[in-house]
């Protein structure tokens, strides 16, 4: 029989990220012509070749595929295929008047007002321009007529290009290895890794496992304050995500002590001079911060030259 | 890890869009299904006649899209085949064929459909791409790609003589031979002056080493040897395909050579009888998103022994005139929608021992060798394919 390992999850601090990306967003011919017109208060729809019709458009009949089609004006009322409670919000299936398929939105309704196949209506808000949520949701409309999709005129260019963002922030777990490091950076200022299997040298961030022996690493270890670049260059370019301007040196440094690199910043006079003197094999120093100390690498403030 | 037992795979119709800085006139989904169309039709073949799928791109990040196949599958009417996505950076096209292979290898499908894009014109690359580094340990300083493969590269400039003016031999190559690529956006002759007067983004690499950003897509039909001939008379066979990878921040790992390379190397040689790389194949295309990367596959591939990739560029040998050409196609330096680039390497690979190269045909091309690779320099694989 299986017994279950003794082991148990434990509570600790965990370490806050955040990734924060702009995007420009392309949406094609047949979504492009739906933003564009949607600030109109006209819903474009599209029939394919195929016989199927389907609102919002989209480039492609998802019944095969099909790419032939041509835009259509649907109405604003429609079908409630299914609805769910999500958080405060409402998340209905639509299917508009003469079209195949089912969209999702916003209830502008409580969950208990609502009853699958009943009668709803777009509802419009002003302040919006190029978005599905022109329509602010969908309310219940039992008199709302049946309507019908009709044949598109003169639609307006596609959109071609939709600024969007996305923020993810994630709460990472240390784990004991990086745990203890990290405690060891902010109560101590001192940088310590684990002992390979079968030796002396430090691996930097400690693990459990030695990558070459596959055996458990072994005992903790301070690495020094110096130690020797292996490779490094030289950042001139501004980018998104940037912590300091340019230039300045990229460098992966084997600390003293330490058999694996470390990824830190070294400040540079200039181009030139760091083109010369920023190079593998010359010997670096850390540079704490002053200030309080947070627990990360950022508590390091810096690498600076050394000369020996 | 190589072809032992399994069938005979052969890659039967290929298609490529043309590649763009930026393509606003379609979606993601609508880009990947020109690529799928033109190597359906390429191999004469409709989506009836495929058994699988497999939908390759980078991370998720680059466009924000979370699996995207669910979206592509709708585009390119695969709706009911077996599908998945594989992703591995860089190497997102060349794992996407390589899972292919395998599904067509052991027998699972006769014809599997391969196809791989990206569309980084919606998103910011260099900032995507900083979140491969771990977030506890480097990411705060990562500079996306870049700043660690110049550092690499700067590691081999003083043990194995990759100079500046080496890498600037590889960007005049390419920058060259993609003007004839119709595929690729690319097109812009250079001088090694140019190049090593270029700005130096992350120096040692400066703007002219580095290929440009694009939009793209490419696919691929890998057949069993039943089936092959429907498609054409002269399928590009895999005679050996691998993919090995290597610990990220392991002690002894080596910034000179790349092992993974090297081990991928090593099996498909075996696999396909070679043992004279330099002598026995046609052509080469290889992904070299930076043109350091170049000089050090040369290496790793055992094209030249280590230290002697810049004498090699510089002999000429590698040009198109050369006893051993290397990407005849431009390589990325005409065009980089980087989850696609290893698919393309291994299109234009194919059609060069197909006979039926758009570029620049190899005369009496039969055997070709490609190289492709992603994470931060620890994924690396090649493939050999032949007439």
């Amino acid at each position: 029989m299986l017994s279950a390992p003794d082991t148990q999850a434990i509570d600790l601090a965990t370490f806050p990220s955040t990734i924060n990306l702009p995007y420009t967003l392309t949406p094609g011919r047949a979504a492009g012509t739906f933003l564009a017109e949607i600030a109109s208060r006209r819903i474009v729809g599209c029939r394919f070749a195929n016989g199927e019709v389907v609102a919002p458009a989209q480039d492609f009949s998802t019944r095969d595929a099909e790419d032939r089609y041509e835009f259509v004006e649907a109405p604003h009322a429609g079908v409630l295929g299914a609805f769910t409670q999500v958080g405060d919000a409402v998340i209905g299936l639509i299917q508009l008047d003469g079209c195949d398929n089912e969209f999702p939105h916003k209830m502008l309704a409580e969950y208990a007002a609502l009853k699958v196949g009943m009668r709803v209506a777009a509802v419009w808000d002003e302040a919006q321009e190029q978005s599905i949520l022109c329509i602010a949701g969908f309310a219940p409309a039992p008199d709302a007529p049946v309507g019908t999709v009709k044949p598109f005129g003169e639609t307006a260019p596609p959109l071609e290009s939709i600024p969007y963002r996305m923020q993810l922030d994630y709460e990472h777990a240390y784990g004991p290895y990086y745990g203890r490091m990290f405690d060891e950076i902010r109560e101590h200022g001192r940088i310590m890794g684990v002992r390979v299997s079968n030796g002396d040298d430090a691996l930097l961030p400690p693990r459990e496992i030695d990558d070459l022996t596959h055996k458990r690493t072994g005992t903790w270890k301070t690495c020094e304050n110096t130690g020797t670049i292996r490779g490094c260059s030289i950042i001139n370019m501004e980018f998104i995500g940037q912590t300091r301007p340019p230039p300045y040196a990229y460098a992966e440094i084997a600390l003293d002590g330490a058999s694996t690199r470390l990824i830190h910043m070294i400040e540079i006079e200039s181009l030139a001079w760091a083109k010369e003197h920023v190079r593998p094999g010359r010997r670096v120093r850390a540079i704490w911060t002053t200030g309080e100390r947070t627990g990360s690498l950022r508590d390091i403030e810096r690498f600076e030259l050394i000369d020996e | 890890m190589t072809k032992s037992s399994g069938r005979h795979v052969g890659i039967v119709g290929v298609g490529q869009t043309h590649h763009s800085r930026r393509r606003t006139d379609v979606s993601q989904a609508g880009l990947v299904r020109e690529a799928v169309n033109r190597a359906l039709a390429d191999a004469k073949l409709t989506m009836e006649d495929i058994d699988s799928v497999v939908v390759a791109s980078g991370p998720v990040l680059f466009a924000a899209v979370n699996q995207p196949e669910k979206w592509v599958v709708d585009a390119i009417g695969a709706r009911g085949k077996p599908v998945v996505r594989v992703t591995s950076g860089g190497g997102a096209g060349f794992a996407g064929a390589l899972a292919g292979y395998y599904q067509v290898a052991g027998g699972y499908s006769d014809r599997t459909l391969v196809v791989a894009y990206d569309k980084l014109s919606e998103g910011q690359l260099q900032y995507s791409i900083s979140t491969l580094y771990d977030p506890f340990w480097g990411r705060e300083f990562a500079v996306g790609i870049m700043g660690f493969s110049a550092a690499y590269w700067r590691a081999r400039m003083d043990v194995l003589g990759h100079t500046e003016e080496a890498a600037a031999m590889v960007s005049v190559k390419n920058h060259k031979n993609a003007f004839s690529n119709p595929y690729a956006h690319f097109k812009k002759e250079v001088t090694v002056e140019e190049v090593m007067a270029s700005k130096p983004l992350c120096w040692p690499i400066k703007l002219l080493d580095v290929p440009p950003i694009s939009d793209g897509a490419a696919a691929v039909v890998l057949a069993s040897e039943n089936v092959a001939a429907k498609s054409t008379d002269r399928p590009a066979w895999i005679q050996g395909i691998a993919y090995c990878c290597e610990a990220d921040n392991a002690p002894e790992r080596s910034m000179l050579l790349s092992e993974p390379l090297a081990i991928a190397a090593r099996h498909v040689y075996r696999a396909a009888g070679i043992t004279n790389p330099r002598r026995q194949f046609d052509v080469v295309e290889v992904q070299e998103p930076y043109s350091c990367f170049e000089l050090s596959y040369y290496e790793s591939l055992g094209l030249c022994p280590p230290g002697e990739a810049a004498a090699l560029i510089a002999s000429g040998a590698t040009q198109l005139d050369g006893d051993i050409p290397v990407n005849p196609s431009g390589g990325t330096m005409g065009a980089n929608p980087i989850g696609a680039v290893g698919l393309i390497r291994l299109i234009e690979a194919a059609t060069q021992v197909m006979g039926r190269s758009e570029c620049h045909q190899i005369k009496d091309a039969k055997l070709a060798l490609v190289q492709s690779g992603g994470g931060w320099a620890n994924l690396r694989g090649c493939a050999v394919l032949s007439a």
